[in-house]
This record gives structure tokens, C-alpha cells and sequence, in this order.
């Protein structure tokens, strides 16, 4: 009995520093919000990529002479690579996604995958050569459309270290090209700022 | 005895910053500038009295004509003031509804962080993802 009294305090204590420690943890799995401003660390992130293709999307398609020819028709673009002239390793192919996927839902522009050529390639020899397709419901050869506008782009930083002090400017550019021309039709910079303070204390 | 007394200090430091929560989630309105308040959506009531919308524009451009058929896209400019003399970190983001008051291209459009500096103001602009947009709403809160 007299044991059990002494060791109420200590057992008090453990349940109150467990229920504190418990309390504060965060190793559970929980959902958050998609769009929801990332700061988890100063690398190129979540955030970044959407204020991208918002400025991208946005100024590509209040652009008097892009109005003017998606005016009355949606013309065919492609889109090519986005250089990542950064230190960091950034799917660059995301960026483009999304930005081609928000021109696409707009209906201003249609687009062609040069990604997929192999695919539908390979699925046009099947229904033409393999002799396993009937004849009515063959889809006809040498009717694709080609693309009038290029879309492209670089994405580059320039970083900077003093003391406790990490600061990282992103730059990406993009332009859209007339492919019978040559001539650029539109271009736009969005700038990003990123300064990492080390605190005094933490890790 | 001081030693006990760092570490007690450094432990409710380190607790306070481990338990911080993303703070209150209510909808406000702003005290002045009523016209503007059916387009804002404060998350915050602290920032009520702190910032307000001091200037909304609304058009439409980008316009695309199918036979006699017209159809444009709405473009939103709105100025947000800060009140206060200290810098506000805020995140705003554009929703964007159609004639039934259905979201349009819901979470299309991320969170944009801002800092506002004290007793200034900052654009924010933003094109509807498409023609069938017929209004709008600015969400406003505290970036934590």
C-alpha cells in the first residue's frame, strides 16, 4: 500500500508526458488540401508549380493577338520540352501537363501529343495490318492534323547562401511559336522568390 | 537550478511550437466597402478590420464567336488594402461560379501567398477558367 502511493506521482507523471508526446505527434496519415501554399522546404514545390501555370494560362489567353486567332476556331498546338536549367531535379513534364491541360479545358486551343505518336502508331499498323479489325469500323490512315503552334519553355534559378540565409530566385519563361513561321506569337516570365531563414533553434 | 530552468523554458518553447494550430476558420465580411463584401470571403475574423477590398473590377475578354454565338471569359481585378501599420502574410485564392451558383473548375486555382506590407496595398488578378463563369469570390486568409 505504501509502495502504491509512492509510485502515484511517477505514474502520473508518465501518463501526463505520454498524453503530451502523443498529443503533439503527427505520424498519423491525414489528407490536406491539394491547394494549399507548401512550405515545406525551399525547394521547387506544389505551390510553385501552380502560381506557374496561373500566370502562364492566364496571360496566354488575354493576349490580344492569341484572342484574336482563337477567336473563331481552336487552333492545334503541341508542346514541347520545358528545360530545367535549375540545380534541382523538377518533372518539368508536370508543368507542362498542367498548363496544357487548364489551355485545353479553356477551349481556346486543341492540342496533339507527341508523346503518344508510338502508341497510335502502333495502334494504326495493328488495325491496317494485322488483319484482326473489320473493314467498317478501321479509322482512316493520313488524316491527323498538324499542330500550328509550338509551346516551350525554361525554368532557371539562381540560388544564394549567407550564414543562416538560403535565398532562391526561380525564373520560367515560355513561348509559343508559329510553326509555319518561325515567328513567337507570345511569350511570359513569372518570377519566384523563395528565402530559408535557419532558425535559432529546431533542425 | 539554472541549467533546470533553460531546459524547462526550451521544453514549453518547443511544445507551444510543435502544438500551434492553423487558427480560427470563420467566414466574415468586411466591416467597410459593403459593395465588394458579396465577393470576399474572409477565413480569418481577425483579419475583418485589418484589410479590406478597396477597388473591384470585372470584364470580359478572350471572346470566342461560334455563328452569331458569343461567349467571353470574365477577368477580376481587386485591390487589397491593409489597414494596419505591420506586414500581413496572407494566401488568397479566386473560386469561380456559373449562372446555377455551381463551382466552376473546383480547386483549379491554388492558394497565392502574399506578404502585404503595412498601410499598402497589392493587385490581385485573375482570368475565369472558362465562358461559363458568371461570378466570382476572393478567399482571404492568414498564411501560417
Amino acid at each position: 500500500m505504501k509502495n502504491s502511493s509512492r509510485l502515484l506521482p511517477w505514474a502520473l507523471t508518465a501518463t501526463l508526458a505520454f498524453v503530451g508526446i502523443s498529443g503533439c505527434s503527427n505520424t498519423g496519415v491525414s489528407y490536406g488540401d491539394a491547394t494549399a501554399v507548401e512550405t515545406t522546404s525551399i525547394e521547387f514545390g506544389s505551390t510553385d508549380l501552380q502560381q506557374v501555370a496561373e500566370k502562364m494560362v492566364d496571360s496566354l489567353l488575354t493576349f490580344p493577338p492569341i484572342v484574336d486567332v482563337t477567336s473563331k476556331r481552336r487552333p492545334v498546338m503541341f508542346v514541347d520540352t520545358i528545360k530545367n536549367k535549375t540545380s534541382e531535379h523538377i518533372d518539368t513534364e508536370s508543368i507542362t501537363d498542367t498548363i496544357s491541360s487548364r489551355v485545353l479545358r479553356s477551349g481556346k486551343f486543341r492540342f496533339v501529343d507527341m508523346t503518344k505518336v508510338t502508341a497510335i502508331k502502333k495502334q494504326l499498323d495493328f488495325q491496317h495490318g494485322s488483319g484482326l479489325v473489320s473493314e467498317e469500323s478501321k479509322v482512316k490512315l493520313g488524316r491527323q492534323i498538324g499542330a500550328e503552334y509550338m509551346m516551350y519553355g525554361n525554368l532557371s534559378s539562381i540560388v544564394k547562401r549567407s550564414g543562416k540565409t538560403k535565398d532562391v530566385y526561380y525564373k520560367f519563361t515560355m513561348k509559343v511559336i508559329h510553326v509555319e513561321t518561325g515567328i513567337i506569337e507570345w511569350a511570359d516570365e513569372k518570377e519566384i522568390r523563395k528565402v530559408f531563414k535557419k532558425p535559432v533553434f529546431g533542425f | 537550478m539554472s541549467k533546470k530552468l533553460i531546459l524547462g523554458l526550451l521544453s514549453v518553447v518547443l511544445f507551444t511550437e510543435g502544438c500551434a494550430t492553423s487558427g480560427i476558420e470563420a467566414t466574415g465580411s468586411p466591416s467597410i466597402q459593403p459593395q465588394f463584401a458579396k465577393h470576399l470571403v474572409l477565413h480569418n475574423e481577425s483579419l475583418a478590420n485589418k484589410v479590406i477590398i478597396q477597388q473591384m473590377n470585372a470584364r470580359t475578354t478572350a471572346c470566342t464567336y461560334v455563328g452569331a454565338k458569343q461567349s467571353c471569359v470574365l477577368e477580376v481585378s481587386a485591390v487589397l488594402a491593409n489597414l494596419t501599420g505591420s506586414n500581413k502574410k496572407i494566401q488568397y485564392r479566386f473560386s469561380w461560379f456559373d449562372a446555377d451558383n455551381f463551382e466552376v473548375e473546383k480547386d483549379s486555382r491554388a492558394w497565392t501567398p502574399v506578404i502585404l506590407s503595412g498601410k499598402s496595398t497589392i493587385n490581385m488578378q485573375a482570368v475565369a477558367p472558362n465562358p461559363t463563369v458568371t461570378s466570382y469570390k476572393i478567399n482571404v486568409k492568414e498564411l501560417k
